[in-house]
């Protein structure tokens, strides 16, 4: 018989930690969790649940949705996205398109896509047309696009990556000295693909207990429990609370797919700055698919200056968890899912539009320039 | 992004595999699951048309109790 949401929750209670604690989860489906079956009003009040980052959306990079705008306006091609990336704002002038629905709406033929099958699909239909593939997402979805490179595409279908790796952006929090988190959730469908082992450089580098959780309820509260008892006992360890689903080594069939079609490399994440070893580039082998070598004109280095979240937009803050998201000046009040201003606000894995829909409406944000939370 | 659902499989055509869960079907492929054992009736972990991982059928079904309330909220 296996424990539920509220066995979990009298065992964290019964550990009696009163010190105050923060666990921060990395994957926005952690967080709608979270918010969604209200685990921060039930908790122990101690203990405060972060949400860092966990958006792939909210930290692909300004100048590559600006790229993949110019692209569809300016050349004969078919662009295709997740549906999420169509209304990310980029910084430019009043009269220009601000997103790729904005170009879309401008005469550029833009399509969401809910799966890189569909990609193919569209570029199989009508080969005399160039399909550019924007493929932004963390491991669990780039790994997806480089299995369809594995397979074979055809030769009309190019692929504008900006993949990313979760984990060295929580190796750069720690690095920092100020990871503003005492214990981590790892993010459950990462390491499904990835194998948990990628996360035991938490305890190991940095002695912080860490979590493996899956998306219930009550794996959420298991890996709770996990890392405040590991706390407890001084004892730090990688926990799995998602076996069922994440086995050592991951998924290899898949891992062995994005090794071959892909490379790590230094890469920029929105708001935030190049983190090392954190994104993917298409291999020499899969060049002629590679929508940066066919169109080189679009990358526009220049833009890396200006390539920061809107003006008064917190959500480079939000993303590192520096900041809850009411803590942003603009949040409910210049910026809802209806009008957003910053992408945490437009993606449904962004921290922002997660508390909005669980019914957050209050800003807390009293005016203060500094990280509130971390102060 | 990187939640998966699981799916129930109906049937296989190479790499290619029918799902379903919900009364709704989708086309899935199996490519990352080539390594595996799965046919008819066996439930994989669905991410972006992609079958990412097999599970069983348990697990499919507390995911799903699960999505149900999350979905109501959307």
């Amino acid at each position: 018989m296996t424990k539920g949401a509220a066995d979990w929750l009298q065992e964290l209670q019964n550990l009696g930690i009163e010190t105050p604690l923060r666990i921060m989860n990395v994957c926005g489906g952690h967080e709608r969790s979270i918010s969604s079956a209200g685990l921060r009003t039930i908790i122990p009040a101690n203990v405060e649940l972060v949400p860092g980052p966990g958006c792939p959306v909210c930290i692909c990079p300004e100048e590559d949705v600006y790229e993949a705008i110019q692209l569809a306006l300016n050349e004969d091609i078919v662009l295709v996205a997740f549906g999420d990336m169509l209304r990310v704002p980029v910084n430019v002038p009043r009269r220009e398109p601000r997103s790729l629905e904005q170009a879309k709406a401008a005469g550029a033929d833009i399509r969401p896509i809910a799966s890189p099958t569909e990609a193919v699909r569209i570029a199989s239909e009508d080969p005399t047309r160039t399909v550019v593939f924007f493929a932004a997402g963390f491991e669990t979805t780039t790994a997806p696009v480089a299995s369809m490179l594995a397979e074979g595409v055809p030769d009309n279908l190019l692929v504008l990556l900006s993949g990313r790796l979760t984990w060295p952006a929580v190796a750069m929090l720690l690095n920092s000295g100020k990871p503003g988190f005492d214990a981590l959730v790892a993010p459950g469908h990462v390491a499904t693909v990835m194998g948990p082992e990628e996360w035991e450089f938490v305890v190991a580098d940095h002695d912080i207990p860490a979590a493996v959780a899956g998306f219930t309820p009550d794996s959420l509260l298991a890996a709770m429990y996990s890392v405040m008892r590991q706390l407890r006992d001084g004892r730090h360890f990688l926990d799995n609370c998602y076996p069922q689903v994440v086995r050592p080594g991951g998924n290899e069939e898949a891992r062995r797919q994005l090794d071959a079609v892909m490379e790590v490399v230094d890469a920029n994440w929105r708001g935030i700055g190049i983190i090392p070893k954190s994104g993917f580039a298409l291999r020499e082998a899969y060049a002629a698919h590679d929508a940066r070598k066919r169109f080189t004109s679009y990358a526009d280095a220049s833009r890396k200056r200006v390539g920061e979240m809107p003006p008064g937009c917190d959500c480079a803050k939000v993303v590192l968890g520096k900041i809850y998201p009411n803590q942003c000046r603009l949040y409910g009040r210049g910026c809802t899912p209806r009008k957003p201003i910053g992408p945490c606000m437009v993606s449904d894995e962004g921290a922002c539009r997660i508390w909005w829909s669980s019914g957050m409406r209050e800003n807390e944000w009293a005016g203060r320039e500094k990280d509130t939370v971390n102060g | 992004m990187c939640l998966a659902v699981p799916m129930k499989i109906t049937a296989i055509n190479g790499f290619q595999c029918t799902c379903e869960a919900k009364g709704i079907e989708r086309e899935v492929s199996l490519f990352m699951l080539q390594h595996e054992d799965v046919g008819p009736g066996d439930h994989v972990l669905v991410h972006v048309g992609y079958a990412i991982q097999k599970v069983s059928s348990q697990e499919a079904a507390e995911s799903w109790a699960l999505f149900d309330e999350v979905l109501a909220e959307l």
